[in-house]
């Protein structure tokens, strides 16, 4: 038997203590701190406990009385908490602070159980619609529009910032920012029902140049190929639910596929993109993530499953 | 298999996403159900029920299904002939079940 | 010496009396307080048994839960597990939660005043035995039949905290939700009479002499808990009412396209939410303040600090509940005053824990088994709490929030600070209840079991959470370095259950249940739980003169039995305590006291059959159930309020107190005012609701009623309050007719009735409807509580008439008239407040 080979979705592990831009990186300075605060005041007790059991006479007699709790359940806490509380509002006032104007912008809207993903310009507009996976340039702040579809999830990619609710009827404003090039990982946060645990996200963040040619090549229009593919694309159904641009494929209650083709990660950020799981994910997605809303094509002859998969891996 | 390597193999099964339809011993995400599980292939008289469960012919079938067993609803792959050789003795090497 | 109720404290110098009591007094008090057998033993009410049947049916929880939370610890043991289905691990978690804190926590902490407090405070009973009673029997039917609908795969799913739009019809079209909606319905009600019968057994049925500051300081722990389940519950309350009304009928209250706003549900959850964790706590830090001293053989260090803490943390507990918002994109002064909150009652927590450090310091203490639960208790809250701080750092809650961190965090707070309290409590208490004690051997074995478990178990989540792991994920993927850890915490799970396990083996061989033949005073605590005792509590009731009353005099336990202090005997051949007044415990009067009675257990199954029932949409039985609960209850009302015959009598060394009192200083009083509070605090909560959706959505504010109507609504309102005030006044006058305070009081109820129904009337015409509109909905939700009132009130009507035509309503003053005009009276206000605010907010 081989050992089991790590082949989830990309961006992983992604631990807060390994952050990749400002924002994250100020709340793990924190976190330093606040761990450091908890030890120290965790040995002070035990010493205390220790001395009350076990110490000298001598030093017993000192911790038994008020003058003990005056001092450690009440002096001690309100120094130590008024200075974590002073630097943490500074904290959350450097990190809350308005992001440029320019700022690049995207709406990311939570769907049950996958994000949609919409490239903003300057008027606010949508210009380029896509699912599950963000591209940003690194070294640069890009200011995110939370939205939820219908209940409320909650956006966490914890080496790029903390995490922020999307709740129906609102909209929330997180800044990101990543200074390395890489593959982020996150997942919902907030308990929405059925494959909750199986809703991932990526974001893959590039070298200014790179991330402006990739946008570019998603702006020029595609020569689309009139194939069994794309016959059967609309003949069984998927493009009811599906969009791709350029096409008459225009549905909108699941994820946009103009760009499938080129994404890392599939079934919201919980498959590798390939071959083998595109065809299995169209074939039988329920039994890769139970619950979610595709329906399994278990009737599609393999042949007429490998066709769809080759028109939507040429869509980049 | 001489030449074959499991190790390689199951690189391949991880690249071209075998897994998202099939249970395959050793390999831990996908574990898909569309098509049948291939723990124990080697004690399993048949492939797919019909073909005779030999290294070449499942190195054919890896590779490519429908050619080797028309109407199977299993498709193609994108394999090499080396790669599907890998798969195979991968899948030979996975043990009873 | 002063005086709080003009009676004379040099009469307390008689005490203990001279000489041999008669024969035979103690043979009569066993008798009247003996409990019926057999079958019959369901009804009683006494509360060594209700508070022994409560105690062990919330440890029943605790384990059916604690299973619950083993099969997921397998589920998540390694990545991509197949034990637990999807659908039925987000039932297990939900049921793990609702079950730990509303089966479990809660009701044990009252279960456990119901047993001790009578004790400790040496009354006879509790206040109101059938109401414990019936709070049980409510709880226990009501809490097994919710429990079972996880094995039908009806359990809730959306989580113990129930966010809507997930547990809106849209996306829970079943009926799981349901179960849970109404399923804490009848739980809330019977935490809320638990906590009424705490409130005025703690301020009226002290021992005479027990000051406030001689009172135990469990006693404190416990009032403050009772005030805040008093304060804190009716949100919840009225947050299930209104998600239940938006399922049932489609009343917009969270539905943002409508007007309504999935925030208000979190706003009222966590109201209560986070309170509820200090409702928890505190009981149990209370227990601890009691065994400390006991253990360490010494007297508490700074028992009036932790009194204050007590008041501070229920105080301030109520300014934090936002922290479980900071993700939700709150403005940022908000977040700076609620993150300052809660750091701010960690002060108070740090109070609790240096004291009892500090009484460890001044006396020598032993390492039995409570000593050691409670230092692993303490070690293991203040791990909790330090955490804790860190989460009230707004931006590293941004982080931390929703994931295994918190998960830590909060059985860090929740174990440490009540669980290895609690089992020190069950070592220490158990002597009291039990021929024989637990076993020390095997009890330092569940000790160290449990503690290493819960280190094991819960430690490396902390590491998970900031590892990026989500909470309320039935399964990981591989190839997140999540595995290993997981495995551990699992190990540590089962570690945990072990030590459970040899727990319930130590009860099974050595729990003895006994009233009066108990293991007695094994570790030598010093309050009056440790007189000698029989189903009637004490022999006599002595007079309190220091907090530790058995530690300063040695003889006391001698004369109590001997029957050399107050109340030696049944004075009215009935059951019976002594009424003492709230800040001074001067005797007042002697309450009489029911006994056994079928009533409160009918009206419990009833109870929870109409909640249940009608979860399963059957409503024709679910409204036969609760027409039969209202049955029950009257039933069982309509023996109480009787006079005796003598008017006084005497209730030892000639002391000679009232056998009836009406007004302001009769226990029954002191409830009505209690839960008219809490009826109050769900209207504030209604009010808010009100104010706060039309702070999200005045886009939807369009319709409003004729505001001329208020002039036929408000003199309605008056009328009643008028009537039932003149009801009052005309029973205390001989010269009226009979009947006239009965029909007085008839009118002023139908005044109600007008009122409601010209308020209906007027927003009906105004085109409004609840399903139009988050206006709609929360107007007729205003208006649905005010009805609420007055079906009672109805109610009360038809009550009075009835004692009226049997002559029960005697002259010059009776508690029956007087709590219905004063529910009457309370209903026309809020009647009133809630015709203006509808029709004049926003002021324009």
């Amino acid at each position: 038997m081989q050992p089991a080979a790590a082949n989830t979705g990309p961006g992983w592990p992604a631990s807060i203590f390994d952050p990749a831009g400002p924002y994250a990186g100020s709340i793990t300075t924190l976190s330093w701190l606040l761990l450091a605060m908890a030890a120290g005041v965790f040995l002070v007790v035990l010493v205390a406990l220790w001395v009350a059991l076990f110490g000298k006479h001598r030093l017993q007699k000192r911790l038994g009385g008020t003058r003990t709790i005056w001092i450690g359940g009440i002096i001690f806490p309100v120094i130590v908490l008024s200075g974590l509380l002073v630097y943490g509002l500074s904290l959350t006032r450097n990190l809350a602070e308005p992001v440029p104007a320019n700022a690049m912008r995207v709406r990311i809207t939570g769907e049950m159980w996958w994000w949609r993903v919409a490239y903003l310009d300057a008027r606010g507009q949508p210009v380029n619609i896509d699912a599950n996976e963000l591209h940003i340039p690194v070294g640069q702040p890009v200011v995110l529009e939370l939205e939820s579809s219908d209940v409320i999830h909650s956006f966490w990619v914890p080496q790029l910032s903390g995490k922020l609710d999307m709740i129906p009827g609102r909209r929330n404003i997180l800044p990101i920012q990543a200074d390395r090039p890489g593959t982020y990982g996150g997942q919902c946060a907030e308990y929405c029902g059925g494959p909750h645990a199986l809703m991932g996200f990526v974001v893959i963040a590039h070298e200014p140049a790179q991330y402006h040619a990739i946008m570019a090549a998603r702006r020029t229009p595609r020569q689309q190929v009139a194939g069994r593919g794309e016959q059967l694309f609309r003949s069984t159904g998927c493009a009811a639910c599906h969009r791709i641009a350029g096409t008459d494929a225009n549905g909108i209650a699941g994820p946009d596929l103009s760009h499938v083709g080129s994404r890392s990660s599939l079934g919201a950020g919980i498959l590798p993109n390939n071959r083998g799981t595109l065809i299995g994910w169209i074939g039988d997605s329920q039994s890769i993530k139970p619950g979610n809303r595709m329906p399994a094509y278990k009737m599609l002859p393999a042949q007429d499953l490998a066709a769809i998969a080759t028109y939507l891996e040429a869509q980049k | 298999m001489p030449q074959a390597d499991p190790a390689r193999g199951a690189q391949a099964i991880e690249r071209v996403g075998c897994a998202a339809c099939h249970q395959i011993p050793g390999i831990a995400w996908p574990q898909g159900a569309s098509g049948p599980s291939l723990a124990g292939f080697a004690d399993q008289g048949l492939i797919a029920g019909r073909l005779p469960n030999r290294p070449d012919v499942l190195t054919a079938f890896v590779r490519n299904a429908p050619a080797t067993l028309p109407g199977t609803t299993m498709p193609a792959m994108p394999l090499t002939k080396e790669e599907a050789r890998d798969v195979a003795a991968y899948l030979y090497a996975t043990g009873s079940r | 010496m002063k005086s709080e109720t003009g009676f004379d404290p040099a009469l307390y110098d008689r005490f203990p009396t001279e000489g041999e009591r008669p024969e035979g007094e103690l043979e009569e008090l066993e008798r009247i307080w003996c409990a019926p057998k057999g079958w019959q033993l369901l009804a009683a009410v006494n509360n060594n048994y209700v508070g022994t049947f409560y105690v062990g049916t919330a440890f029943l929880f605790f384990v059916l839960a604690g299973i619950l939370a083993l099969v997921m610890r397998v589920q998540l043991a390694l990545p991509l597990q197949g034990i637990l289905p999807q659908e039925t691990y987000n039932q297990f978690f939900t049921m793990h939660g609702t079950v730990m804190m509303f089966l479990f926590a809660v009701p044990m902490m009252e279960a456990l005043g119901v047993l001790l407090l009578p004790q400790m405070l040496a009354a006879r009973d509790l206040p109101f035995p059938r109401l414990s009673a019936y709070a049980f029997w409510a709880y226990f039917f009501g809490g097994l039949c919710f429990f079972a609908s996880i094995f039908f795969g009806l359990a809730p799913n959306g989580g113990w905290f129930m966010y809507p739009p997930l547990t809106g019809m849209a996306y829970s079209p079943g009926i799981n939700a349901d179960f849970w909606l109404l399923g804490i319905g009848f739980i809330e009600i019977s935490a809320i009479a638990g906590a009424i019968e705490i409130i005025v057994g703690v301020l009226r049925t002290r021992a005479p002499g027990m000051t406030l500051d001689k009172m135990p300081i469990y006693a404190w722990a416990m009032l403050v808990f009772a005030a805040m389940i008093v304060v804190g519950f009716p949100s919840i309350i009225l947050g299930t009412l209104l998600l239940e009304l938006e399922r049932a009928f489609a009343w917009p209250f969270f539905d943002p396209t409508r007007g309504g706003d999935p925030m208000l549900w979190q706003h009222l959850f966590w109201f209560f939410g986070h309170p509820e964790v200090y409702i928890i706590f505190l009981p149990a830090s209370g227990l601890v303040s009691m065994m400390v001293p006991t253990l360490a053989r010494t007297k508490l260090v700074g028992q009036n600090l932790i009194v204050m803490a007590f008041l501070a943390t229920g105080f301030i507990s109520f300014g934090v509940w936002s922290h479980h918002m900071f993700t939700t994109g709150m403005p940022r002064l908000s977040i700076a005053f609620f993150s300052a909150a809660s750091m701010a009652v960690s002060v108070p927590a740090g109070i609790q824990v240096f004291s009892w450090i500090s009484t460890f310091a001044v006396g020598k203490p032993r390492f039995n088994t409570p000593t050691l639960f409670a230092l692993g208790g303490l070690i293991t809250f203040v791990i909790g709490g330090l955490t804790g701080v860190m989460v009230a750092m707004v931006p590293f809650d941004w982080q931390a929030h929703d994931s295994y961190f918190i998960v830590a965090h909060l059985h860090y707070v929740l174990i440490g600070g009540m669980v290895f309290p609690l089992f020190a409590a069950l070592y220490y208490w158990i002597p009291m209840m039990s021929q024989r004690a637990l076993s020390e051997r095997l009890g330092k074995w569940v000790f160290w079991l449990m503690f290493v478990g819960m280190q094991v178990t819960f430690w490396p989540m902390h590491i998970l959470g900031l590892m990026g792991m989500p909470r309320r994920v039935y399964t990981y993927l591989p190839g997140r370095d999540w595995d290993t850890i997981n495995f551990i915490s699992t190990l540590g799970a089962f570690t945990i259950g072990l030590g459970v396990l040899l727990f319930v083996i130590d009860l099974a061989r050595n729990f003895r249940f006994t009233p009066d033949n108990d293991a007695g005073n094994v570790y030598g605590g010093g309050t009056l739980e440790w007189l000698p005792t029989g189903l009637y509590s004490t022999r006599s009731i002595p007079v309190v003169k220091s907090r530790e009353p058995l530690w300063d005099d040695p003889d006391l336990a001698k004369n109590v039995e001997e029957g050399r202090y107050f109340l030696p005997n049944s004075a009215t051949g009935l059951r019976e305590t002594i009424v003492t007044s709230p800040l001074r415990a001067e005797p007042q009067y002697l309450q009489i006291m029911p006994g056994p009675s079928v009533w409160p257990l009918l009206a419990a199954i009833f109870t929870a059959g109409f909640f249940i029932i009608m979860t399963i949409q059957a409503y024709k039985f679910s409204f036969a159930c609760g027409i039969l609960a209202i049955v029950c209850v009257l039933r069982w009302l309509w023996d109480t309020d009787r006079l005796v015959k003598e008017e006084t009598v005497d209730v030892g060394a000639g002391i000679r107190l009232p056998t009836y009192c009406t007004g302001p200083s009769s226990h029954g009083w002191w409830a009505t005012m209690v839960l008219l509070t809490v009826v109050f605090m769900i209207f504030v909560m209604a009010m808010f609701s009100f104010v706060y959706l039309y702070g999200v959505h005045p886009r939807f504010w369009t319709a409003a009623a004729d505001k001329w109507s208020l002039l036929a609504i408000l003199p309605a309102y008056a009328a009643a309050a008028g009537l039932a005030l003149l009801s009052r006044h005309m029973l205390a006058r001989e010269k009226t007719e009979h009947w006239t305070p009965g029909v007085l009081f008839v009118l002023a109820v139908c005044a109600l009735v007008a009122g409601i129904g010209i308020d209906f009337w007027s927003w009906l015409r105004s085109g409004l409807l609840p399903t139009t509109s988050g206006q709609g909905a929360t107007v007729y939700g205003l208006l649905s509580l005010e009805s609420i009132l007055v079906f009672i009130a109805v109610l009360m009507a038809g009550y009075i008439s009835a004692r009226n035509g049997r002559a029960l309503i005697v002259r010059p003053r009776n508690n029956s008239l007087d709590l219905c005009v004063l529910f009457t009276v309370y209903a026309a206000l809020e009647g009133a407040v809630t015709a203006i605010l509808t029709r004049l907010f926003p002021w324009v």
